[in-house]
């Protein structure tokens, strides 16, 4: 197997406007967990650390940053939203 | 099910209409709308982002939930893209045998829908400035026109 894998990212709101676009394709180690993907992210994109409330959906479904990615995955950044 | 997303503007007798029942004497619906809030920073719209297919099993688990806890039917639907000042962007409409059970439902629809629908507001301001409101610190784009 190769050591690295494909995931896509699906970015949302701010982190959206700084790549200009609505995913990136990274290529990562096998089974880096989900919380790993910001420090991986282009500085542009991530510009410093993520927000405290920042949570991971791996594949559509609410995940911990501790899973640990496949190939082929898709995981969304789920910045905090402001309800109202 | 009427649940979910739509980039053109809301029809609340649409939404009303699509949890009528014929054993469901309640019927209650609400509607949440852009506020201006002139006194704060003057809003003029905002524009909403969604990460949809999560947005979708969150209002369809929500639903569920509705049902089970309330016996009502219900639907809500959420407005993506630019929505005016006083224009709504969320619809919700329960239905359930009797009145407290659909207002009930109707309440819980809104709160939950608000908490768990991962949905982003982008502020755009009198001012011409706008804003993600997505707890990000950021530098970007508050830029007075």
């Amino acid at each position: 197997m190769p050591p690295e894998i494909s995931v896509t990212v699906r970015l949302f709101a701010s982190l959206r406007e700084a790549a200009g676009a609505d995913r990136l394709l990274l290529s990562v180690p096998r089974a880096t967990p989900v919380g790993a993907l910001w420090a991986l992210l282009p500085d542009t994109v991530s510009a410093g650390s993520p927000p405290a409330a920042l949570r991971y959906a791996l594949n559509h479904e609410w995940t911990s940053p501790g899973a640990p990615l496949r190939d082929g995955d898709e995981v969304a950044l789920v910045l905090p939203v402001s309800g109202g | 099910m009427m649940i979910g997303l739509s980039a053109e503007p809301l029809d609340l007798g649409a939404v009303a209409a699509a949890v009528r029942d014929s054993e469901h004497g309640g019927l209650a619906t609400f509607l949440g709308c852009i506020r201006r809030e002139e006194a704060i920073r003057e809003v003029i719209a905002i524009d909403y982002q969604a990460y949809e297919e999560l947005t979708q099993r969150e209002l369809v688990a929500v639903a569920e939930e509705a049902a089970a806890r309330f016996g009502a039917t219900v639907a809500a639907v959420h407005r993506i893209g630019r929505v005016e000042v006083s224009e709504p962007s969320v619809a919700v409409a329960a239905s359930a045998p009797h009145r407290a059970a659909a207002f009930a439902a109707c309440r819980y629809v809104i709160d939950e829908l608000k908490v768990r629908a991962p949905i982003w507001k982008r502020m755009v301001y009198a001012d011409g400035a706008t804003e993600w409101m997505d707890g990000r610190d950021r530098v970007p784009d508050e830029r007075p026109a």
